[in-house]
């Protein structure tokens, strides 16, 4: 169980996030949705690791190897894709073969070869997420993962996702902007707006049923 | 969000700047100034910065000097940079006047270079009785010499003394040319603790370790000269100036200025006048 | 044409003085260069790449530094190095080591600057994107390193850049000592004071020849290098 209590996080004078209380029940899916400045990054940072908060704690998130998160824009190094990927390896000795499986899966296997910030956006995302990928994860915190890829690619992502937590019955939390993505991909759906956790709690129930205010507002601009 | 009343307030005071720039500067009229080219050893010595100031309230000019080594003081003469030259390598004066800058130099005073060194002196220099004779001696021994190697006066008087004792010390290992002014070879020669030739005035302005080895010997006279540059060669050469200057520095006046610079501060004149 | 010919003659003619003056040259700037970027570029990837308290001063440091006068640097190493200061038995004054010294003091600031700039700009992407996979403190140095490959060659061509222009600090502190300390910069002053300005003008000629053929061979391997 990963708990947070009463925390807060603040940038210069205003809170960009508050959560006075929130459990996520380890091996299910979670998806973040919410408006742009809502705090999905946030909340997914200080999972990470990567914010510290102003106040408060996190308990049941171990920050070792077993932790995988993906930024938003992930950065592509300058260095072959190959190398791109094997440098998340302690080792860096990762076989081509290894390397070649890992970029089939986000269906880039044609850029084994190309330099890492040469790519596309949405290439440099699905390098982010094989390179977060080619260790084995417990944990996997992605900051809306096919933000800039087309539909096929999200189509590629997303069972690519499905297929990892099939596999390996880890624990997966995920923001996007796409509700409809949300609905496909999660167990539990948290909706975020100022900060705030909203609402929380099963996908088909959140969208038929939204029990707050804002949540009903922020689903009706969304046709499903 | 700019307001407009700051960018024309901006523009504003860029041109009262433009503005006061142009018209600020005192603008002298051109035939008052006069252009000296000088070396630095001359300046270096403080004997100009004494010199102006009476010059200028005796004559209503005004006294710009510039200072480089004697080659780029001379040179300045040839392009037509300054009306007059204050110099002290004969040689150069020679070839210059006969390039046809003017008909005559005009030698007004003298002082005498010294030979410097460790105040121990392994080269015996003391014992010696013209540089000629200090200079074997300091070959002999392979003293660490430094060489001002930069076609100075006082670099011409150094080859004229090494010429006279037919020895020519270029190759080897204890002589040093450097290529610069005499105030940053009398700082070489200390840190080095090496022998090197120098005009008095200069030695005695500078700060060092050093001792004064030899001087006034015949083969060490140093002779300044002035050079006005002709206006056939450079219209607005201003010759009346540098005559001026010419007929002031052999007034009395200016001749008990120069023979007493120096008494206060070392003791003895830096500088005699030729009579 | 004369001028031409008489600096083709002066490269390639009989008297050695101006290869040997070359020589000194490029010896006392490959050094330089070289400590500089050792020094600076790790230095400057630690600035530009995180975050901590002290970071705004040390940036003004860094800047304040850029702007240290090579005559002031050439003086400072000069009262350091002098027999009547705390280095002198060493005897360093008026070798090449002393000039490359003083250029160190000059050229390592402009690069720590020039790096930090440059790794600053993606350096909250690449720090997220490390910290996501586990690499994080020291480790994170060594591929901001191979990232900027490429760039920090240009950042080094430019130290050097500076290095074989500089004569402030190299006259004081080398003293031009003819077939020692005497570099190309030394030479062109030395010949300006001489008022032989058009030799003077030459050897500057001579001077960025030389620089030109060493930038074209750099970016050469450059481009090489580029495309791996």
């Amino acid at each position: 169980m990963i708990e947070l209590n009463d925390l807060i996080v603040q940038a210069k004078d205003r809170v960009i996030l508050d959560i006075p209380s929130l459990r996520l029940t380890k091996n299910k899916r979670y998806g973040i949705i919410g408006e742009n400045g809502s705090g999905k990054t946030t909340l997914l940072r200080v999972l990470a690791g990567t914010i510290t908060p102003t106040q408060g704690q996190i308990k049941g998130i171990k920050r070792d190897e077993t932790m995988g998160y993906l930024p938003q824009s992930p950065y592509a190094f300058s260095f072959s894709v190959m190398r791109n990927i094997s440098m998340a390896f302690d080792h860096s000795k990762l076989g081509e073969n290894q390397a070649r499986e890992m970029l089939k899966s986000v269906g880039m296997e044609h850029l084994l070869h190309s330099v890492g910030n040469k790519l596309s956006g949405g290439e440099k995302q699905r390098l982010g997420l094989a390179r977060v990928l080619a260790m084995p994860r417990e944990i996997l915190l992605l900051d809306e993962p096919s933000s800039a890829t087309d539909i096929r690619g999200t189509d590629i992502v997303e069972a690519l996702l499905q297929d990892w937590f099939a596999r390996s019955d880890g624990t997966l939390i995920f923001s996007t902007h796409s509700p409809a993505q949300a609905l496909r991909l999660s167990d539990e759906i948290l909706f975020m707006e100022k900060g705030k956790v909203i609402e929380q709690g099963d996908p088909k129930e959140l969208f038929e049923n939204p029990q707050q205010e804002e949540t009903r507002s922020f689903l009706s601009h969304w046709r499903l | 969000m700019k307001s407009r009343i700051s960018t024309r307030f901006i523009v504003f005071v860029v041109a009262v700047m433009l503005l006061l720039s142009v018209f600020g500067c005192k603008m002298e009229p051109e035939d008052k100034v006069l252009q000296m080219s000088t070396t630095t050893s001359v300046n270096d010595s403080g004997l100009m910065a004494y010199l102006q100031p009476e010059f200028e309230k005796a004559t209503g000019y005004t006294l710009e000097i510039t200072s480089a080594g004697t080659g780029a003081a001379i040179e300045k003469g040839r392009m037509g940079d300054a009306d007059m030259l204050l110099v002290h390598s004969k040689s150069a004066e020679e070839e210059f006047i006969a390039e046809g800058f003017n008909e005559e130099r005009i030698p007004f005073m003298y002082n005498f270079f010294v030979i410097v060194g460790p105040p121990e002196d392994p080269a015996g220099v003391a014992s010696a009785v013209t540089a000629a004779e200090a200079f074997q001696k300091i070959a002999d021994t392979g003293s660490l010499f430094i060489s001002r190697g930069d076609n100075s006066g006082t670099h011409n008087k150094e080859n004229a003394i090494w010429a006279s004792i037919e020895y020519d010390p270029t190759a080897q290992a204890w002589y040093e040319s450097i290529g610069q002014g005499m105030g940053d070879t009398l700082t070489m020669a200390n840190e080095r603790q090496a022998y090197t030739l120098s005009d008095k005035a200069t030695f005695l302005a500078h700060e060092n370790d050093l001792a004064m080895h030899l001087e006034e010997t015949d083969d060490m006279k140093n002779t300044y000269s002035m050079i006005i540059i002709s206006k056939d060669r450079f219209a607005d050469s201003n010759v009346a100036g540098a005559q001026a200057f010419v007929d002031w520095v052999q007034s009395d006046a200016a001749k008990t200025m120069i023979a007493d610079y120096g008494k206060a501060a070392y003791g003895e004149a830096l500088f005699f006048n030729m009579d | 044409m004369e001028l031409i010919n008489s600096i083709f003659d002066f490269i390639f003619g009989p008297d050695p003085e101006l290869r040997q003056i070359i020589a000194v040259t490029l010896r006392m700037s490959f050094f330089s260069t070289l400590i500089s970027a050792l020094l600076g570029i790790p230095l400057g990837v630690l600035l530009g790449a995180n975050n901590f308290k002290s970071k705004p001063f040390v940036s003004r440091l860094v800047n304040t530094l850029l702007g240290l006068p090579p005559v002031v640097a050439g003086l400072v190493v000069f009262l350091l190095l002098s027999r009547s200061g705390p280095f002198g038995t060493f005897k360093l004054l008026y070798t090449v080591n002393a000039m490359v010294i003083a250029q160190v003091l000059l050229i390592t600031p402009f690069v720590i600057a020039m790096t930090a700039n440059l790794v600053g700009v993606n350096a909250a992407s690449i720090n997220e994107t490390l910290a996501g996979i586990g690499i994080t403190g020291m480790k994170r140095l060594k591929y901001f390193l191979i990232d900027y490959r490429i760039p920090f060659i240009s950042i080094i061509l430019a130290g050097f850049g500076r290095s074989i222009a500089e004569v402030g600090a190299v006259q004081m502190v080398g003293g031009n000592v003819q077939h020692k300390t005497r570099v190309m910069t030394t030479a062109i002053m030395m010949q300006t004071n001489m008022g032989r300005f058009e030799f003077a003008i030459a050897l500057g000629i001579v001077l960025l020849l030389v620089s030109f053929l060493i930038n074209s061979i750099v970016n050469q391997f450059q481009k090489a290098v580029g495309d791996d």
